[in-house]
């Protein structure tokens, strides 16, 4: 028995030296965390079914309840979108001035939570996206309200996702007020961050607003992280204790968001965007008007020149009122030469929403 | 004739233990998962003392292997200690199954204290070391469910006539 004893513990030590070593036993890992991750979907099972009965007797009034707060919050929400759409053309434009990186639009997918780690001394979930999903090990993930953490371990069908408040966890943040770059590491407490080695003399306060900085190369800038709790300044201490409270909810998601942010470097970004916008200025002029709503508005002024006359009409009329006449005389010759002038009198038609594209998204 | 009544209804055995897997990681409430019970080492003790043919050391190193993968520990972690569990009870087995059940629970408190602190070692060693002896406290809350473990367990065997 003692024998067997020893034989077991020298095998144990020695898989848990290469595991921790080497990526040998990596594959087998991944083959039996396909059987065995199976044990989180089916504890899960339970208020997933739960959920599915309460939503299958949910009364039709609470139901039509739902749906109308869902809707003005969508309409909201679209509301912001298009006013968004400007501002990240403006930014995009603005970052080209300034021949820096535009760094606009990542890919997301929504992951749902499966489970928790069951260790309570580590702050890990566990999601139903794995690798045969394109998750990558390190990819940062967000709920609805801030970053939640990054994945740590992937599974074929799942992954493991390290969250912002383990205690092993540090992610570069920034101060949205003034830019003021510090470390948030986790504290192993779900409502806590701390802001390492600030200054006692930082500008800082409560309240404040911290957003990921993008530094670590790691989480995408930008992404809001933890609200400045409190700040201590203790004489005894060389640097001021400062406690944040993480925006996301990290015990309470359920809904995940997975962000794709392509590996491109920061200069291949800007090229990216340089080629892009070259392109478009070589196709048709008018201004490189973001994909969502303005393009629909964009497009019938463009394309239908027998329409010329009428198209610039509801355009200009939303716009600002001295478009008005700006757009109308070019419009008339265009219905005199067709072919020709197709062109030109698209332009004029395209520019009203150039000087204020708020204006045109607000109208769709 | 000992291997023909060995095997019989072994299959409910290792579904008790894909039950302790699936409680070993069922969702439980923030203030409760430091109190989780360790099902498994449990289940185990149940059955090395009950049935130390079927159940051993090797049956704890491949459960332990398991709840590495599930809890993303490295390989080998609670291998190690369910083994350790495993042994302690098989060599106490013959003592401890004459003991009143008040004492039985004494010895698993201690055998399973002992497995938590050398959980603590191999987790400093990895490098998250938990802040507390906190962790000692899953081991008292298996040996207060032992009693109802093994009576419940107990009613299993007699009436499924697993040996």
């Amino acid at each position: 028995m003692g024998v067997r004893l020893l034989v077991l513990a020298v095998l144990s030590v020695a898989l848990m030296v290469v595991d921790a070593r080497f990526d040998l036993l990596k594959p087998a890992r991944k083959q039996a965390s396909l059987v065995l991750m199976d044990a989180y979907w089916i504890t899960d099972l339970p208020g997933r079914l739960w959920e599915g009965i309460a939503s299958q007797f949910g009364s039709r009034t609470e139901l039509v309840a739902e749906n109308e707060k869902l809707k003005t919050e969508n309409l909201l929400l679209q509301g912001r979108m298009q006013k968004l759409a400007a501002l990240t053309e403006q930014n995009v434009r603005l970052r080209e001035l300034l021949n820096s990186s535009a760094l606009v639009n990542e890919k997301v997918e929504v992951a749902e939570l499966i489970g928790m780690d069951p260790n309570p001394f580590t702050h890990r979930i566990i999601i139903n996206k794995g690798e045969r999903d394109g998750v990558v090990l390190g990819q940062p993930v967000l709920d609805a309200r801030g970053l939640m953490g990054q994945v740590v371990e992937l599974m074929p069908y799942t992954s493991r996702v390290l969250l912002l408040t383990d205690t092993t966890h540090s992610i570069p943040v920034q101060v949205n007020r003034n830019g003021l770059r510090a470390i948030a590491s986790g504290t192993g407490n779900p409502e806590r961050l701390e802001l390492r080695h600030v200054a006692d003399t930082a500008d800082i306060k409560e309240g404040d607003l911290l957003v990921s900085s993008g530094l670590g190369q790691r989480f995408p800038a930008g992404y809001p992280v933890a609200t400045v709790k409190e700040v201590i300044h203790d004489s005894g201490q060389p640097f001021a204790i400062v406690r944040a409270v993480p925006t996301a909810a990290l015990n309470r998601s359920r809904y995940l968001l997975l962000v794709f942010s392509d590996n491109r470097t920061a200069e291949e970004r800007a090229n990216d965007a340089a080629q892009a916008q070259e392109n478009l200025d070589a196709q048709g002029g008018g201004p490189m008007l973001p994909a969502t709503v303005p393009k629909v508005v964009n497009t019938p002024a463009a394309a239908t020149t027998p329409a010329a006359s009428t198209a610039p009409a509801p355009a200009a009329a939303a716009s600002t009122t001295p478009a008005k006449p700006a757009a109308k005389p070019a419009a008339k010759p265009a219905a005199a030469s067709k072919p020709p002038a197709s062109q030109p009198a698209a332009r004029p038609a395209a520019k009203p929403p150039a000087t204020a594209p708020g204006n045109t998204g607000r109208q769709e | 004739m000992v291997g023909a009544t060995a095997s019989r209804n072994g299959w409910i055995v290792w579904l008790t233990f894909v039950f302790g897997i699936l409680l070993s990681v069922s969702p439980l409430p923030m203030f409760m998962e430091i109190l989780r019970p360790l099902w498994l080492a449990l289940l185990l003790t149940f059955w090395a003392l009950y049935m130390p043919h079927t159940v051993g050391m090797v049956t704890a190193f491949c459960l332990g292997l398991a709840e590495d993968v599930l809890q993303g520990d490295l390989l080998g972690q609670n291998a190690l200690i369910l083994t350790l569990i495993t042994f302690l009870v098989l060599s106490l087995q013959q003592r401890l199954r004459m003991f009143p059940m008040w004492q039985q629970c004494l010895v698993i408190l201690v055998i399973f204290g002992l497995a938590q602190l050398v959980q603590l070692w191999l987790s400093a060693l990895t490098g998250n070391r938990q802040p507390t002896l906190a962790l000692v406290l899953p081991a008292l809350v298996s040996a207060l469910l032992w009693p109802w473990v093994s009576f419940a367990l107990r009613g299993l065997r007699r009436r499924y006539k697993i040996n």
